[in-house]
Formats: C-alpha cells, sequence, structure tokens
C-alpha cells in the first residue's frame, strides 16, 4: 500500500490541495514517479487497529449525550417525585398531586405547595412574549430572505448574533434599570413597576433571533418556483409573501415559534431581576377584581416556575417538602422541553410526508 | 391551487403592497434600534465606572468601591475549564453524527437527543449539577461543579457546529485521501478535521461567549463566593463569575455601590461580548476567503 499507483493522482485539484497543506513550496507534480503523496499514510498494523475500533469512541461521545438525557431524567426525577412518593432522605410530609398541581396557594411556612401561581405565570409571561416575537420574528424573517437588499441582509443577520449573546442578566439590569424607570414615570406610574409585561418585552427580544434565524432559513428552502410563480401571475410582493411563501413554509414556522417558546420558558435570570417575584400574584389579583384596569395586571408583580427555583432553592434545605416541590418544579420544566422537541419532530415528519 | 382566487389585481393591491414593505423595513429596522440603544444605555451606564481599578481591584463585601478581579478571572477560567471538557466531547459526537451515524434511525436518535439537550433550559442543567456534583458528589459549590455543569451546556453546540462543519468538506478531498490509502479515521483526523477546523473554531468562540454569559448554572454550581486569594487555580473554591456577580450585587443589596457595580460588571460584559463577536467575524471572512 506504500507505493501508489500513478491512477490514484489523476484527479489534481483536491491533491493539489492536500500538498499545499503539507509543503506548500513544492507542488505535485501529478504523473511523475517522484512525486510523493503529499500525506504520507503509513499503514501499521496500529493504525487499522486504530481505525476499526477509534468508531467506539466516537460512538460513547454521542451515548454520552444520551446517557447525558436519561441522566437529567432520573436525577430530577428523584429529588421531583419525593415529594409525592415516600421516599428515603425525606424529612417532610409527602403531598397529593391534587394539592400540588391544582391549587393555587403557595405558603411553603404554612405546608400549602400549590404551584398553579407559577405555572400560569410562566404560561402568561411566555404568551405575552411570543405575541410579540412571533409575528415580528417571522416577518423579520421573511423581509432577510425575499425582501432586503445584500447589505441589509448581512447587517440583520450582526444584528440578531448579537442580540442572541447577549448574556440574561445583561438583558435583565437592563430591565431593571432603564424600562422599569419609563414605566414607573409613565401614566402606569400607580401600577407596581414590574410584572408580566416588561419580562415579556425582555423575554420577546431574547427569543426573537432564534425565531428570525429559523424562519429565515425555512423561506430560504422554498424552491424559487413558488415565488416565481406567484409573482407570474400578477402578485404583488406582499401578495406573493402572504398568500404563498407563508402558507408554503408555515410547518417549518411554527417550528420556529416552538422553540421559541422553548426558549422563554426555560429563561430564568432575566425574568427573576424584572417580574418582582411575588407568589401569591393570583390571590392579589382576586383581590382587586374590578377596581384594576387590564393594563394594570400586567404590571402586576408575580413570578414563574424559573424565577421561583432561583428565588427560593438556594434557602431550603435538601430533603424538606419545600425543596422537593421545587424539583418537581423543575422536572415539570425538563418535561414541558421534551414535548415541545417531540413536537417539532411531528411537525417536521407532516412536512415529509 | 386555492391562491389563485386571491391573487387579483384590485386597486388596494398595489397600496398595500408599498404599505407592507414599509412596515417589514420598520420592523427590521426596529430590531436595529433595539440593539443600539440597548448596547447604547448598558454603555453608557458603565463608562463612568469603567476603570483599570475597576477591574484589577478584589470585590467588598460591605462598603463601596470594590472591584471585579476575581470575578473577571473566574469567568474565563471557568470558560476555559468547560471548553476543555466539553471540546473532546462535542467533537467525538459530532465526527460520529456526520462520518459514522450513516442517515437512518440511529442519526435521528441522537439528532433528537443533542436537540433535547440543547432546548433543555440551563436552569434545569443547574438543578442536575447541583443535584449530582455538589450534593451527591460533595463537591460543593466550587470550580469544579461549576465546570463540568457548564460543559452539558457547551456539549450540544459544539457537537452540531463538528457536524455541520464536517458535511460541507468536499468529497472529492475525502475520496483523494482515500485514493490514497488513508483509512477513514486518517481522512478525517488529517484532512476533514483541518479543513473543518475554521468552522469549528467559529462555533466554539461563540460557544465561549454563550458559557461566558451563563449565569443560572453557575449560581448553583460555582457558588456567589469567590476565594480571597487571586489567581487562584484551584478547582475546589467557590468560582463567581461576572454575570453571577452582576445578578447577585443588584438582587442582594448590601452594597451601597451595588448599582454602580452591576453597570460596569454589565459594561465589561457587552465589550467582552462584542470582541468575540468581531473574533467571530474574522474567523468567518477567512473562512469564506478560503473556499472561494
Amino acid at each position: 500500500m506504500n507505493d501508489l499507483p500513478d491512477s490514484t493522482l489523476s484527479p489534481p485539484s483536491p491533491l493539489a490541495v492536500l500538498a499545499q497543506r503539507d509543503e506548500p513550496a513544492a507542488p505535485v507534480a501529478a504523473g511523475s514517479q517522484e512525486a510523493r503523496p503529499a500525506l504520507n499514510f503509513r499503514q501499521s498494523r496500529l493504525s487499522r487497529l486504530a481505525d476499526r475500533w477509534s468508531h467506539l469512541i466516537f460512538l460513547g461521545c454521542s451515548l454520552l449525550v444520551v446517557l447525558l438525557i436519561g441522566g437529567i431524567l432520573f436525577f430530577l426525577a428523584s429529588r421531583g417525585l419525593a415529594a409525592f412518593v415516600p421516599m428515603a432522605g425525606n424529612v417532610g410530609r409527602t403531598l397529593r398531586l391534587g394539592e400540588v398541581f391544582l391549587s393555587s396557594d403557595w405558603a411553603p411556612s404554612s405546608d400549602k405547595f400549590g404551584i398553579l401561581p407559577f405555572l400560569a405565570g410562566s404560561l402568561s409571561v411566555t404568551g405575552l412574549a411570543l405575541l410579540l416575537a412571533a409575528p415580528t420574528g417571522i416577518l423579520t424573517g421573511v423581509f432577510i430572505a425575499k425582501l432586503a437588499p445584500h447589505w441589509m441582509r448581512n447587517l440583520m443577520r450582526q444584528v440578531m448574533d448579537l442580540l442572541v449573546g447577549i448574556p440574561s442578566v445583561v438583558y435583565g439590569i437592563f430591565g431593571l434599570t432603564v424600562i422599569l424607570p419609563i414605566v414607573s414615570r409613565s401614566w402606569l406610574k400607580d401600577a407596581p413597576a414590574s410584572g408580566f409585561a416588561v419580562s415579556a418585552l425582555i423575554l420577546s427580544v431574547m427569543i426573537v433571533p432564534t425565531i428570525v434565524s429559523l424562519s429565515t432559513d425555512a423561506f430560504e428552502s422554498l424552491p424559487p418556483s413558488l415565488d416565481e410563480g406567484a409573482q407570474a401571475l400578477g402578485s404583488s410582493r406582499w401578495q406573493a409573501i402572504w398568500h404563498v411563501l407563508i402558507p408554503a413554509a408555515k410547518p417549518r414556522l411554527i417550528t420556529a415559534t416552538v422553540l421559541g417558546l422553548g426558549r422563554a420558558i426555560g429563561e430564568a435570570m432575566a425574568v427573576q431581576m424584572v417580574i418582582g417575584n411575588n407568589p401569591q400574584w393570583i390571590a392579589l389579583l382576586r383581590e382587586s377584581t374590578g377596581s384594576t384596569s387590564f393594563l394594570h395586571t400586567l404590571f402586576t408583580p408575580a413570578a414563574t416556575l424559573t424565577t421561583e427555583l432561583v428565588q427560593e432553592l438556594p434557602n431550603t434545605a435538601s430533603g424538606s417538602t419545600w425543596n422537593n416541590v421545587l424539583f418537581a418544579m423543575g422536572l415539570l420544566l425538563y418535561l414541558i422541553t421534551m414535548a415541545l422537541i417531540l413536537a417539532t419532530r411531528k411537525l417536521g415528519q407532516g412536512r415529509e410526508a | 391551487m386555492p391562491v389563485l382566487k386571491t391573487l387579483h389585481l384590485s386597486r388596494t393591491t398595489k397600496p398595500v403592497d408599498r404599505l407592507m414593505r414599509g412596515v417589514l423595513w420598520a420592523i427590521a429596522l426596529g430590531f436595529i434600534v433595539v440593539l443600539t440603544v440597548f448596547v447604547g444605555a448598558i454603555l453608557k451606564q458603565g463608562w463612568p465606572v469603567l476603570n483599570l481599578g475597576f477591574l484589577s481591584k478584589m470585590p467588598e463585601t460591605l462598603d463601596a468601591g470594590g472591584g471585579i478581579k476575581p470575578q473577571l478571572f473566574n469567568s474565563i477560567y471557568l470558560v476555559v475549564l468547560s471548553l476543555g471538557l466539553s471540546l473532546p466531547v462535542g467533537l467525538g459526537a459530532g465526527i460520529y453524527l456526520s462520518e459514522y451515524a450513516g442517515k437512518g434511525r440511529t442519526l435521528r436518535f441522537f439528532r433528537l437527543c443533542i436537540e433535547t439537550l440543547a432546548a433543555t433550559p440551563s436552569i434545569v442543567l443547574a438543578l442536575f449539577g447541583m443535584i449530582v456534583f455538589v450534593q451527591t458528589m460533595g463537591w460543593s459549590f466550587s470550580i469544579r461543579s461549576g465546570a463540568v455543569t457548564l460543559a452539558l451546556l457547551n456539549i450540544p453546540v459544539i457537537t452540531r457546529v463538528t457536524e455541520i462543519s464536517l458535511l460541507a468538506v468536499p468529497r472529492e478531498l475525502k475520496e483523494a485521501s482515500y485514493g490514497l490509502g488513508a483509512t477513514k479515521l486518517q481522512t478525517i483526523l488529517k484532512v476533514a478535521l483541518p479543513y473543518a477546523a475554521t468552522g469549528i473554531l467559529t462555533g466554539l468562540v461563540l460557544t465561549a461567549g454563550r458559557a461566558f454569559g451563563e449565569s443560572a448554572i453557575l449560581v448553583f454550581t460555582a457558588g456567589t463566593n469567590t476565594s480571597a486569594h487571586f489567581p487562584d487555580f484551584r478547582m475546589t473554591v467557590p468560582g463567581e463569575t461576572l454575570s453571577v456577580h452582576l445578578w447577585y450585587v443588584t438582587s442582594d443589596g448590601t452594597l451601597p455601590d451595588a448599582r454602580e457595580i452591576a453597570a460596569g460588571t454589565a459594561a465589561v460584559m457587552i465589550l467582552v461580548l462584542l470582541l468575540l463577536n468581531l473574533a467571530v467575524r474574522f474567523l468567518d471572512r477567512a473562512i469564506r476567503r478560503r473556499t472561494r
């Protein structure tokens, strides 16, 4: 195997690339006997053995990821389920599922563990953020893919790259020091200056890059014949976008939105810094019904699954009921993420069929 | 096609088209404005605080005037450690997915797992790290707990980038390598990986930026304290990073100048991010120059 027949040197261009890599001064004269192959692949027994077994190492790395997925599920479940099932290391009482998932009464010091406020908080903040981010993100996607001139396209890519790279605590401090003062100086000043609206606004900026880049890909991968056909039929640019391109890209746009949802529901620090961390927000709203407008409820201090974890986990003793319920909330978040990923898979399959 | 019905030209077609083009431009420009205001506000707030003293002083616990020297060090140290841990795994998994897994069910299953890990909220990874490394293995809040858990965040990104970069290697290049008698392993290590290196490096820089800004994971694994010594390379001490410091001083509130420190820290983080972005652009240009 060491002396190569000349015929293997026949495709010259890739070889030239190889040659330059090793010894740029001596170009390979294809076909000449003296020409050394640029890379000297020695076929010792060792290298054959390495070749045979190396894929096991790579497979091992991949399996590690699978193992991690299972490991996270196992360890979160081992602590989260301890809230409902008597387990070793439990110091508190075990709860019924109903009093955790169906109750809005969260008062751990008086033994009440209803997590409904956090679930509802997470869903409302995420929903509001999506309401802002999904339409703007998808329209920006179509703008980048189909309408923007070249320089604008590059500029928007840069902008989205920067937005996605900004750390969540910096988003949080921006909300805290820039947006909240504006809100409390506005006509909303008698409203408590935190809560859903500000968190949702910040979250929407955080998830927009995800939605933009995925929907840009979706529009760019559409066959150009769709666009051309619509225009040949005399449609305007917007008609083509609205009646042809968006419906055609719909499954992937929904996938983009679902992934944005996943990012939003799991975001912890930025939301925690601006939402006001009030687990009793449902009770607060109930007390003040009628006297407050809808806009004011948007500025009620609230709490979500993630913010409550950040807020209270460091203060609880391991093994206590309180601690276990917090881990159960983490488990719930993880299961939601998995469900969302599986949902995007189902959407993808629908597209292929 | 039901579309045909709706594509008639009416008197409103043209104005609507023009209006919606305007709306699309406005949304896109809106995002540019948001970014400019954002970066501008953070830098403006942090500018008065930023000086060499701020970067090179130890933090105070109760008095004003503390610096962020150890936090800056911990941030970089943790990013390097976590990248060192996740790079081999990510590279290996990426190589497996692009070169060995084929196109069938195996590939789809592994991709699903990597997507799931990539989408897992960092707070969930934080809980996992807290249970396994901090409590079960008894590492407590330390650099090593933080680095290992942070690596979990990096692995899916590095895997994906490696896979994509390796899939972009021209087939002729690999075939030429096989033609020279190379084994598959030699082709991957000596031909495909060097070709894909710039792409992987770009991904690494982006991953480093993400790890640099991560806070939720580190609050629960690396802790909110820092060693009293300065360069403290021990893995067993708590290691508060810049992002955790930023969060902790704002929400804890014992420091009289918490606002200034938070503003300065945020500005430093934004500056680091901008630098990393420049690096990515530079690498990107290098890739394009070579593949031209």
